[in-house]
């Protein structure tokens, strides 16, 4: 009896801490919003569902939301036919390295989209590889010029400049969400049906097993491809310069919104625009839910290792779709290192020319022009990503475990509406969030804008849906006998979550840390908005000073890259670094 | 759980009180008052400006060294972003001295109150670096005048002429040979589209004005970016941006200053293909300002800058360090590698009052955006 009361009140406190925690959540992620609404509604005079009508007669809007449509579909479908071969022949054979192969393909997307655009661009330019091939997407010469005068496309080269970026940062998500269907999949099943009339051919078993089997795990990759996609903002400003996203018109708006009696057109314009953009936002990120919560059913586990072991070594196919992939991924960071030891230079009969130095790199290291050192913004990143894994993997595993004990005790619905309001941040455009920012903290508490960890706050809000969502699929598989049979023992709160959950959960809650740090050490958007104060520059934040600058002087490019190519070597450091801890922990599938 | 039902409850009416939360700022007409704050004895200089480039670390540390005032800077994008952070924070100021802000934008911090009198005792400054405003709310430390740049080399090769009126540039010669920065979204934009008012109100047409001419180049193909950045360093053909990645060099002509060819060369041993165009009235003559934030909390050490900002090492050195003109009398830009030589002085100035770019700017931008959909 004595036991049972213990713990019933446990489970009180445990409630407790995690109702706490979600308040804490959602008024740190909403309040800013409500407030920065609240703001231009007033300024403008206008509701925001009157705005949201008046989004038609906004300035670029239609263009602006078509274009958006149109790239991030493009770019879903081409993640989609890169992908899935990769996460094939990653999921279906033993790899010699595979946690390597997956720290590289992960690379690409915790990259800072503003080191990402350095990179293609370096590739597209004249020079670069792709001009080699006679592909000229910038200047739209050639094949490309030819394409756009028989077809009418406005700048078909930039259009594919830019898909072609958005899956190569998106390829990850592919891998991440369909390579594991296919390692833990019951090999048993594949043969079984092979021995009936419908699995004989190849499109019969596509059809019967793999279509419904994959299917949620694609449509879940492609549905935060196409997210990202859409809500992409660096890529589109610098690989297609003449047209606008939605993101992009919003970020040019934001500057002048909810001042009164001050460019109230703005105010007008981010108020009907940032409503439109969070509507489909939460309606992708609502549809991606839906589907990964399927996907999480559809997954039949199976000791991964006994199944790579069984198929054997990649056949050549599946290496030269990994490899070659492998290699294309990297060559946006090579050309980045590349130009981080070019500097341009005028010869002695008046040409300019190309000469290989370290000067960058020694500029970027002793921090000159208004910028700090190299070593103290990789301090700051660092510091910044630290902060954010001790604050937000607690608190992604207290909310993921409520939101399993809610669903678990039959409120699927209000798990489902907690969950969507966590995930309201990331739904939101970055000026939105800015905007509320300056309104709601400034105006009740001015000091804290100089206080300098004020950007581990964005990073913990944008992390957090992302571990929520890495994180409750690994609760729904932990065997609910552990924790009865903890329970009888009686032991103390820690080793009883320990032997219950903790064990089980190391893996994912390595993953989710690995991911917390990659994420915070690439985070741009929030990041800026928040530094203002010279002297706290992240690496993503000092690249995107000198690459702003006006490069007159011919020493910006190569700093700039060099920085870059810290950052990128940093990032690998730490997710190589969590990949060797995870297999430490008795997880190895090589 | 009866947790489960109550948390709900208290999240709803917590949040709900937030809707009237807010309160608008009124703006008044009858002069504006300091704001009152704790002056504080920080011993820190909080300076909003844009990424100027003079503020080199070793120009800080200099500062810090002879006056004993640390400096943090807070930085927006340009010009039109120092005062949008301004109005934001009006009324709970992040900064003691605004530096950037031009006099497109000035007349717009004073009527918004946003600044207050400063007790620098000025040197001997150039003319016409205080002819658009020479008050104690705001002191110049660079200038230097917005005009056209063309490609000299891509005029030769094609054999277009050198345009010698505006409405040339609205001929099939130049359709889709063009750049130019938004006036919305950047300054040296918002510079040239006042520059054009003043100069088709000066022509001889009369039935026309600058956005009948804004319109017809929008119908000429002309590009319209966001910033200078990406008009000067993606499109345009005569500039460095050449030799960066993702150069598309399609435009002829764009907007910049008259002394970037200057630039230009210093930077490539004398050498550039950039050239501007100086028509009467095409060019507008840009100066920047350094002033106190109303409600700025070191007041004495934001005028230490200020004094600091307008010194003979320093602000001499405004073309090498900040590539813009010292306000100090007598402003020369270096010899050093064609600077100079390559730079060209304007014949006549487009001549618009601050107190009419202020009170006319919404209605040009309105104006601006629609000539150009």
């Amino acid at each position: 009896m004595a036991l049972k009361q213990r713990n019933t009140a446990q489970a009180h406190v445990m409630h407790t801490v995690q109702w706490l925690t979600l308040f804490c959540v959602i008024v740190l992620g909403i309040v800013p919003l409500i407030l920065a609404i609240l703001r231009l509604w007033s300024v403008t005079q206008v509701s925001p569902l009157e705005a949201l009508r008046q989004f038609p007669e906004q300035i670029g809007a239609m263009d602006a939301l078509r274009f958006t449509l149109i790239e991030a579909l493009l770019s879903t479908l081409l993640t989609v036919v890169l992908g899935l071969p990769v996460a094939w022949s990653l999921g279906r054979y033993q790899w010699r390295g595979i946690r390597s192969k997956r720290a590289l393909f992960y690379l690409p997307f915790v990259t800072p989209p503003i080191v990402a655009a350095a990179g293609f661009l370096a590739l597209i330019s004249p020079g670069g590889l792709f001009n080699s091939f006679g592909l000229d997407l910038r200047g739209e010469t050639g094949v490309i010029g030819w394409l756009a005068e028989t077809t009418g496309w406005q700048h078909p080269g930039h259009m594919i400049a830019l898909v072609l970026a958005h899956a190569w940062f998106n390829l990850s998500l592919m891998i991440r969400f369909v390579e594991p269907v296919i390692a833990q999949l019951n090999p048993a099943w594949e043969e079984q049906l092979m021995m009936l009339p419908k699995g004989q051919s190849a499109s019969g078993r596509l059809r019967h097993l793999w279509l419904p089997v994959l299917g949620p795990s694609v449509a879940v990759a492609a549905t935060y491809a196409f997210f990202f996609s859409f809500t992409s903002f660096a890529l589109v400003k610098w690989l297609t310069p003449d047209f606008n996203t939605l993101e992009s018109l919003l970020a040019d708006l934001g500057g002048s919104a909810g001042i009164y009696n001050y460019r109230v057109d703005t105010s007008l314009g981010v108020l009907a625009i940032a409503g439109l953009q969070a509507l489909l936002m939460l309606t992708i990120l609502a549809v991606a839910g839906f589907l990964e919560r399927k996907h999480t059913m559809t997954i039949s586990i199976h000791e991964e290792h006994t199944n790579r072991k069984k198929r054997g070594t990649p056949p050549l196919k599946s290496r030269f779709i990994v490899y070659s992939l492998l290699l294309a991924s990297m060559l946006p960071f090579v050309s980045v290192v590349v130009a981080s030891f070019r500097k341009r230079a005028t010869s002695q009969n008046g040409h300019t020319e190309f000469h290989w130095t370290f000067e960058g790199w020694q500029r970027a290291w002793t921090g000159d022009a208004s910028t700090i050192t190299l070593f103290e913004a990789l301090q700051n990143s660092l510091v910044y990503a630290g902060l954010t894994l001790v604050i937000a993997l607690p608190i992604g595993y207290v909310l993921a475990s409520m939101f399993y004990r809610l669903e678990n005790n039959g409120k699927k619905r209000l798990a489902s509406i907690l969950d969507t309001l966590c995930m309201v941040p990331l739904s939101a455009s970055a000026v939105m969030v800015g905007l509320g920012v300056v309104l709601g903290l400034l105006r009740w508490y001015p000091e804290l804008f100089m206080f300098r960890y004020l950007p581990v706050l964005p990073h913990v809000m944008l992390v957090l849906p992302f571990l929520v969502r890495m994180l409750r699929p690994a609760f729904s598989r932990i065997e609910p006998a552990f924790e009865e049979q903890v329970r009888l023992l009686n032991l103390p709160p820690l080793q009883s979550w320990w032997h219950s959950k903790g064990a089980s959960m190391m893996a994912p809650l390595t993953m989710a840390a690995s991911l917390c740090l990659a994420f915070s050490l690439g985070e741009f958007g929030a990041t800026y908005l928040l530094i203002r104060v010279g002297s706290w520059d992240s690496l993503s934040i000092m690249v995107d000073q000198l690459l702003g600058r006006p490069k007159f002087d011919p020493l910006i490019m190569p700093t700039a890259m060099a920085v870059a190519a810290s950052l990128m070597l940093t990032t690998l450091f730490v997710l190589w670094l969590s990949e060797q801890l995870r297999m430490k922990q008795g997880d190895a599938n090589d | 759980m009866m947790s489960d039902r109550i948390f709900p409850l208290i999240l709803l009416l917590l949040f709900a009180p937030l809707s009237g939360c807010l309160e608008p700022v009124t703006k008044t007409n009858d002069g504006c008052t300091v704001l009152e704050t704790s002056t504080s004895n920080s011993s820190t200089v909080r300076i909003l400006t844009y990424d100027i480039a003079a503020f080199s670390q070793s120009m800080l540390d200099e500062f810090t060294n002879s006056t004993g005032y640390e400096v943090e800077l807070i930085r927006a994008d340009d010009a039109g972003g120092i005062l949008e952070q301004m109005l934001q924070t009006q009324g709970t100021p992040q900064s003691d001295l605004a530096v950037g802000l031009d006099n497109t934008y000035l007349q717009t911090a004073l009527d918004f109150c946003l600044l207050q009198p400063h007790s620098t005792v000025a040197p001997s400054l150039d003319s016409s670096a205080m002819e658009p405003y020479s008050g104690t709310y705001a002191l110049p430390f660079d200038q230097g005048d917005v005009c056209l740049n063309v490609d000299e080399n891509g005029l030769n090769e094609t054999e277009r002429t050198f345009p010698e009126d505006l409405w040339e540039l609205t001929g099939p010669e130049w359709n889709g040979k063009t750049s130019f920065p938004s006036p919305v979204t950047s300054s040296p934009g918002r510079a040239f589209m006042i520059a054009t008012i003043d100069y088709f109100e000066h022509d001889e047409n009369e039935t026309t004005n600058a956005f009948d001419w804004w319109k017809a180049m929008a119908e000429n193909d002309a590009r319209f970016t966001s910033g200078w950045t990406e008009a000067y360093e993606i499109h345009y053909s005569g500039g460095y941006g050449e030799w960066v990645e993702g150069h598309i060099g399609d435009s002829l002509l764009t907007v910049s200053y008259c002394h970037s060819p200057g630039v230009e060369a210093y930077y490539s041993g004398n050498s550039t293909h950039s050239t501007s165009i100086t028509l009467e009235r095409s060019t507008f003559h840009q100066v920047e300002y350094a002033a106190l934030t109303n409600g700025a909390t070191n007041v004495n050490g934001a005028n230490a800058f200020l004094d600091f900002l307008l010194s003979e090492d320093i602000n001499r050195n405004m073309p090498e360090n900040n590539l813009m003109l010292s306000v100090l009398e007598n402003p020369t830009f270096p010899d050093t590698d064609g600077f100079s030589w390559h730079t060209d002085t304007p014949t006549m100035n487009a001549n618009v009052s601050m107190e009419r770019i202020a009170q006319d700017m919404e209605t040009w931008l309105s104006e601006w955006q629609i000539a150009t959909l």
